[in-house]
């Protein structure tokens, strides 16, 4: 190999100043993306499983319908496809204040959503019936059993899959720079095209990927511990 | 990240196949033998070079090879030769001639001073620049009429680069493809797209409705086409080099321009006198 | 006579093709227990399960504390605030502390403040002989102790009305007795109940009256005396002499 390595492009000119503004950007899309995810999950996972049928099928065409198209196609739909629907003005202003971020955090959270819809729909479903029939024959409505005894516990059940399907999401952030949303991966091809380093411009770029996912694999390690239920043995994760 | 990992393989790609090159090689001697001249060009940029509804691969920069080249080419090795194409795309095209898959590169490939580290460039066969397409109508009529515009712009091209330095108050939105940044005008999502002016040219031709948009603006950076050669083959450079110059003199060069860029032509892209005298200036006229 | 807590009305139920229940009359009268028995697969649980409503039934009238439950827009939170169960497998919230337990139903359906609700879930803990039990959680305790937090848990409502549905059948046999004697105590303090069990011994000891079922049919009812001394009908001796020979 006569490639000469130099990793001072890493820290010389801007490239610092735009790694760190691309990791700020993948943070922030990220984690309102998985808020909005986590929201959707839930009520569509929990919707899949309540015993009223129109419910159901809303809940399953909204899985279907978002994950089987891929994440690119969303990030179009929500860019190019949603505003048009809206007053021109309303329109102007909104590419004026960041539309393709706004556009990218719905499109990475309603299709993650999807995905996390299953992994909440299968934490349901390995509740025994009984503990929801245990729930209303004390009173409580179909929707504070959810609320306050099936969801909370099937909650701690998926922390490891929600955990994955989590740094997935951050991963798939990436896919934002085709609507020109300067995030990480964005600014590393941009050091790249700066500077012509290849190599140093993307194992910047993978190091803070991995440090972003092993650190959310740590937290939810964490949070699983904390909410673990008593006696229930804690799987690996 | 798959996106990230196959750019990975290609640069590992790209340096094997540059370390692999010992000694020089002189490309004459190589046709001679051969009887072959192989360039690397592109089956889908309209009009340098490009398959057409016959299925012929034809287009400008290959007219050049054929009708300038060719000729010297077979003077400085002494018989007759045959061009051979090979598809070669931005990310392949200086592997592939490192590695003497091709001895030339005929396509749409800008002369930078990056790439004279990496190759040898000939006259330049074509010039053009950064302009901005719009909107008829539109306040912006130059590099000077971008602030709080919101500007369309390639990922990785040098005029984003000069947009973001010297120009900050443009908002800049950067695409990784040129289809994805045109529909972003057509839309409204931005207020211009900016490219080299003949992209942009083409971009319009293609639009629902041309007569809608315009292509403004004077040439805020250079972008002159040169075909590339390995490295330091200063013989096969002068053939190359020799073939354009007398396309240049004689007018054969200006024939095949008005060819593919004329009224009548693939891409109308009329020639400025700016341009022609740059051209020129280039064998001293 | 007493008033009647509830009756049923020519009950019948289908589970699709399979009629589960076949035109069902029984009258259960306020402070009345009476024992559901019968071999598995007879209609004995889907029986008490129509009392609370967690089955709808397709034929007849079955009317709970005088309000027919079987009519459209009847509201079932309403009627179950009113009926406690306690099931076969506990069903304790695993998330939740013996006290979260008991007081989640009175603090978020009946509007309990949570210093009342936890009062009355001590005195029911003691009530239920493990008041030292209030903090652990479900998975820390015996199923004989998790199944009297279930009685609790269901008392805790102030129900009118208690259905058991084979709470034994789970438990080690050690531990039968605990809950028994509990169950017991409530009878005595006047609770009206319907037990699904096969304890026999309880029957005869805390039963006013043992009905007994077969293919979704009540083939018997009768005072426990009765029914042990002299059962008619040849399924019920035949249950018998299988249940009491063990």
């Amino acid at each position: 190999m006569n490639y000469q390595f130099k990793w001072s492009v890493l820290w010389s000119g801007q490239s610092g100043v735009w790694l760190l503004q691309g990791l700020i950007t993948t943070v922030e899309i990220s984690a309102l993306a998985w808020v909005l995810a986590a929201a959707l999950g839930i009520l569509s996972g929990a919707l899949r499983t309540v015993p009223w049928k129109p419910a159901r099928a809303l809940a399953t065409s909204y899985v279907e319908f978002f994950r089987n198209v891929p994440l690119l196609v969303w990030m179009f739909f929500w860019y190019f496809g949603v505003p048009p629907l809206l007053p021109r003005a309303i329109q102007d202003w909104i590419f004026n204040h960041g539309a393709e971020f706004w556009a990218g955090m719905f499109a990475l959270g309603v299709y993650h959503g999807a995905r996390m819809s299953e992994v909440i729909r299968s934490g349901i479903q390995a509740i025994p019936r009984t503990q929801f029939e245990a729930s209303v024959a004390m009173g409580l409505t179909t929707f504070q059993a959810y609320r306050l005894v099936i969801v909370p516990i099937a909650l701690r059940l998926i922390v490891p899959p929600a955990t994955s399907e989590s740094l997935n999401l951050l991963k798939n952030s990436s896919v934002a720079l085709t609507i020109s949303v300067a995030e990480l991966t964005f600014q590393t091809r941009q050091i790249e095209t700066y500077t012509a380093k290849a190599i140093e411009a993307l194992t910047a770029g993978t190091v803070i990927y991995l440090v972003l996912c092993v650190g959310i694999a740590a937290i939810m390690a964490r949070v699983e511990r904390r909410f673990a239920i008593p006696g229930l043995i804690a799987r690996g994760g | 990240m798959k996106r990230m990992l196959s750019v990975v393989v290609a640069v590992a790609l790209a340096l094997s196949l540059a370390s692999s090159v010992g000694a020089q090689q002189d490309t004459l001697a190589k046709v001679k033998d051969s009887g072959v001249l192989t360039i690397g060009t592109r089956t889908g940029s309209p009009p340098f070079a490009y398959v057409n509804k016959n299925n012929e691969w034809v287009g400008f920069s290959i007219d050049l090879v054929e009708m300038l080249v060719k000729p010297e080419v077979q003077k400085a090795v002494g018989k007759s030769i045959k061009i051979e194409k090979k598809e070669s795309t931005p990310p392949t095209r200086i592997p592939l001639l490192s590695s003497n898959a091709v001895d030339l590169i005929a396509g749409t490939m800008t002369d930078t001073p990056q790439r004279r580290e990496a190759v040898d460039f000939s006259l330049t066969f074509f010039y053009t620049g950064a302009q901005f397409l719009v909107k008829k109508g539109s306040p912006i009529k130059g590099v000077n009429d971008l602030a709080g515009r919101r500007v369309a712009a390639q990922q990785g091209a040098t005029n984003a680069k000069i947009i973001r330095e010297k120009y900050p108050q443009a908002q800049l939105r950067e695409f990784p493809d040129q289809p994805a940044a045109f529909q972003a005008l057509l839309q409204g999502q931005v207020d211009t797209y900016t490219n080299d002016g003949i992209q942009l040219y083409g971009l319009k031709a293609k639009a629902p409705k041309p007569d809608e948009w315009d292509v403004v603006g004077d040439f805020y950076s250079e972008e002159p086409y040169g075909m590339a050669m390995r490295k330091g083959d200063a013989k096969f450079k002068a053939a190359v080099d020799a073939g354009l110059r007398n396309g240049f003199e004689s007018g054969k060069y200006f024939e095949i321009y008005e060819k593919w860029f004329g009224p009548k032509g693939e891409l109308p892209y009329p020639m400025t006198p700016q341009v022609k005298a740059y051209l020129l200036k280039q064998i001293g006229k | 006579m007493a008033d009647v807590a509830i009756r049923f009305k020519d009950v019948s139920k289908w589970f699709g093709k399979l009629k589960v229940l076949s035109d069902i009359n029984l009258a259960v009268v306020a402070g009345e227990v009476v024992v559901v028995c019968g071999p598995s697969g007879s209609g004995k649980s889907t029986l008490i399960r129509c009392v609370n409503g967690l089955e709808g039934i397709q034929g007849g009238d079955l009317v709970v504390l005088g309000e027919s439950i079987a009519r459209p827009g009847v509201s079932m939170s309403g009627l179950r605030t009113r009926v406690g169960m306690v099931f076969q497998s506990f069903n304790l919230f695993p998330h939740m502390t013996v006290l979260q337990n008991i007081t989640l139903a009175p603090v978020k359906v009946r509007g309990l403040g949570a210093a009342e609700a936890e009062k009355t879930a001590r005195a029911l803990l003691e009530r239920v002989r493990i008041p030292d039990k209030a903090d652990h959680y479900p998975a820390n305790l015996s199923g004989g102790q998790q199944q009297r937090v279930a009685i609790a848990r269901a008392l805790a409502m102030q129900p009118k009305i208690m259905l058991f549905d084979e709470p034994t059948s789970a438990l080690d046999p050690e531990m039968i007795n605990e809950v028994l004697d509990v169950m017991t105590d409530l009878a005595k303090d006047g609770m009206t109940m319907m037990v699904v069990t096969h304890e026999m011994g309880f029957a005869r000891r805390v039963a006013h009256r043992v009905v007994f079922m077969d293919e979704g049919r009540v083939v018997e009812e009768a005072t426990p005396e009765a029914f042990f001394a002299a059962a008619r009908s040849d399924r019920a001796k035949e249950f018998l002499s299988k249940i009491l020979s063990h």
